[in-house]
């Protein structure tokens, strides 16, 4: 494992633990959400976003709009590990006055680009910013991390079919793909499956990796990333995963990603009592003894 | 003889008078190009025209995105599917982050939707947008007033919802006439036996109805509340003072509408009592605008003879 990788993996585990405790002491929230996205937000907060804490507003940023809002304690424990607050103020969470509410309010918290919470939004949000990006005729990135269950929200497909037309080369989507939601797996709920065809019948370059694999992680997005920022003519040969044909110069990118929920604790993992729910007191300490890292204090 | 503009060519004309001056201005559709007389506009500013075909959550939510990022997005299409079908974007996306988003949302109202019935028929819908935080509600009379209310929204900060017509509207007031968003505008005040508060399609036939009132030998103080939201309250409350009796005109649901808000404010500040006049908690159907607003309720014996038995009441 590289120092890059070992790095990445070490603070990914800082963000479960920081997960678990912010929701214990919340007493409310979705931790297995959380845990099947804390790889995928390591990635792009502590290696992949061109972004400043010091200057949450700066134009020339990178975007990222959590569609599944109600995985945000793992993005208020992303944002705050890597400085844009203080991680005392974790604690604080879905209480009131708290800048951190039960799901991402874009002009309470640093760092939060965008309203979410009711899902399908971060797409069409993420449309309009990319074609902002455009306009204003700088590099920046717009990150759009959704849920599966999400999916079946027929609004993303509406900014799918969008984002394909406009040439969105800027915005990239990816899909937690953890397979279940709230009510069970996403197939048995909502009937989503052939979820890559999907996409590329709406015009995409889909992309599978596995969502808790690091390398993968930044392998692939580190190459969305730099294609996203490239020239339509350097965009013709770029790849995005080796042994994969290059997109269409013009195509967007969404990158699946096969996760597990609940990652990182391990009886929260694949048990679906977790999509919503507190940890005991004796679950909680459990927890602690499982994922390393250091306490909110 | 009534000339007829349309109040959809006048907010293109505003809209293109911002567009001009200001490059944050962007227009985006719903496949509502041609509904909201839009060519021309593309044509000089192809780069700022947004379309994301028949798909208006989606457009509301990309026009969030824009304004995110500090743009001016106006999003047109059809009243109803601006604030029904993308109620929602508007409520949590829009206005809870009070984005500089502003909408026009034409057909609003019996009349504006006439021929097309029910489906393309809004009547409800600045009661829905008036229970959304952070809304400014512009309702203008005439062609004139629309391109005024363009121009004025851009100045507003925080989401805006202008309701437009059919296209073939009135005209109510000189082109060179005022429009000061946040006052009541008091058009005629001849007496204090009745105030009628009235706005959009409905303003040519409160005229009427105050000529008429006159001939009767009432006094009536007729007041234009182009701004629904928010609600020009001390106005309001001082010529229901004055006049100590009321009648509100809209074509819109007696729910939640101008209504309601006069109604509310009067409650609150000065009871005194008020009749409505707009559609009655039912659906209507297809007509002509003029048949439809007599048949439902909405004629000028209408208003002259609520005028009457509220005065009756005081």
């Amino acid at each position: 494992m590289t120092a890059r990788i070992s790095r990445l993996t070490t603070i990914a585990t800082q963000l479960r633990r920081d997960v678990v405790n912010t929701v214990y002491i919340a007493g409310d929230g979705h931790p297995g959400p959380c845990l099947s996205i804390a790889d995928i937000l390591t990635a792009l907060y502590f290696d992949i976003m061109r972004i400043n804490p010091e200057d949450p507003d700066w134009k020339q940023r990178d975007r990222f709009i959590l569609s599944k809002g109600h995985a945000c304690p793992a993005l208020y424990a992303a944002l705050a590990r890597r400085g844009y607050f203080p991680p005392a103020e974790l604690k604080t969470l879905r209480s009131l006055g708290s800048r951190l509410q039960g799901h991402p309010v874009m002009k309470d918290t640093p760092g939060v680009d965008a309203t979410s919470g009711s899902l399908g939004h971060g797409l069409p949000q993420g449309s309009g910013m990319g074609i902002a990006a455009n306009r204003r005729g700088d590099d920046s990135l717009v990150f759009v991390l959704t849920g599966d269950g999400e999916l079946n929200e027929g609004l993303v497909w509406e900014a799918a079919m969008s984002i394909a037309k406009f040439k969105l080369t800027n915005v990239i989507a990816i899909v937690d793909n953890n397979g279940v939601q709230s009510g069970g797996t996403v197939e048995k709920v909502g009937g989503l499956v052939n979820l890559r065809e999907k996409w590329e019948a709406f015009g995409w370059y889909a992309v599978e990796i596995d969502g808790h694999n690091m390398e993968q992680l930044v392998s692939v997005l580190e190459n969305a990333a730099k294609r996203g920022r490239a020239s339509h003519k350097e965009r013709v040969t770029m790849l995005i995963a080796a042994h994969q044909t290059p997109p269409k110069p013009d195509q967007p990118i969404v990158v699946i990603a096969h996760t597990l929920k609940g990652k990182g604790i391990p009886f929260m993992e694949g048990n679906n009592a977790w999509h919503k729910r507190v940890p005991t007191d004796e679950e909680h300490q459990q927890a602690m003894a499982i994922v390393g890292g250091v306490d909110l204090d | 003889m009534i000339n007829i503009e349309s109040t959809r060519i006048g907010f293109m004309q505003g809209l293109e008078l911002l567009a001009e001056k200001d490059d944050r201005i962007m227009f985006v559709c719903a496949d509502s190009l041609l509904a909201m007389r839009a060519t021309d506009f593309v044509e000089k500013y192809p780069d700022r025209y947004v379309e994301t075909g028949i798909a208006e959550q989606n457009a509301a939510a990309t026009a969030a995105g824009l304004a995110i990022e500090g743009l001016i997005p106006f999003f047109a299409t059809y009243a109803g599917f601006i604030t029904m079908r993308a109620c929602e974007q508007l409520r949590t996306f829009i206005a809870y982050p009070n984005l500089n988003v502003k909408l026009a949302g034409v057909n609003g109202g019996m009349a504006g939707g006439e021929r097309e019935g029910v489906t393309h028929q809004f009547f409800e819908d600045i009661g829905i947008v008036r229970t959304i935080a952070n809304f400014t509600i512009l309702v203008p009379a005439d062609a004139g007033q629309a391109k005024k209310a363009a121009i004025a929204a851009a100045s507003i900060p925080g989401p805006v919802y202008i309701r437009l017509g059919s296209g073939r509207d009135p005209v109510v007031f000189e082109h060179n006439a005022p429009f000061v968003p946040g006052k009541i505008n008091i058009m005629q005040q001849n007496g204090n036996d009745i105030a009628l508060f009235g706005n959009g399609v409905l303003l040519p036939r409160l005229i009427k109805a105050a000529e008429e009132l006159n001939n009767r030998g009432v006094g009536v103080t007729l007041v234009e509340v182009h701004t629904v939201k928010p609600l020009d309250v001390e106005g309001v409350t001082k010529v229901l003072t004055e006049c100590g009796a009321a009648v509100t005109a809209e074509d819109h649901t007696i729910i939640g509408g101008l209504g309601s808000a006069i109604m509310e404010t009067a409650a609150e500040n000065i009871p005194v009592p008020i009749a409505r006049i707009g559609l009655r908690d039912r659906f209507p159907g297809s007509g002509k605008p003029d048949e439809l607003l007599d048949f439902y309720g909405m004629g000028i014996n209408d208003i002259v003879h609520a005028a009457l038995t509220t005065i009756a009441r005081k």
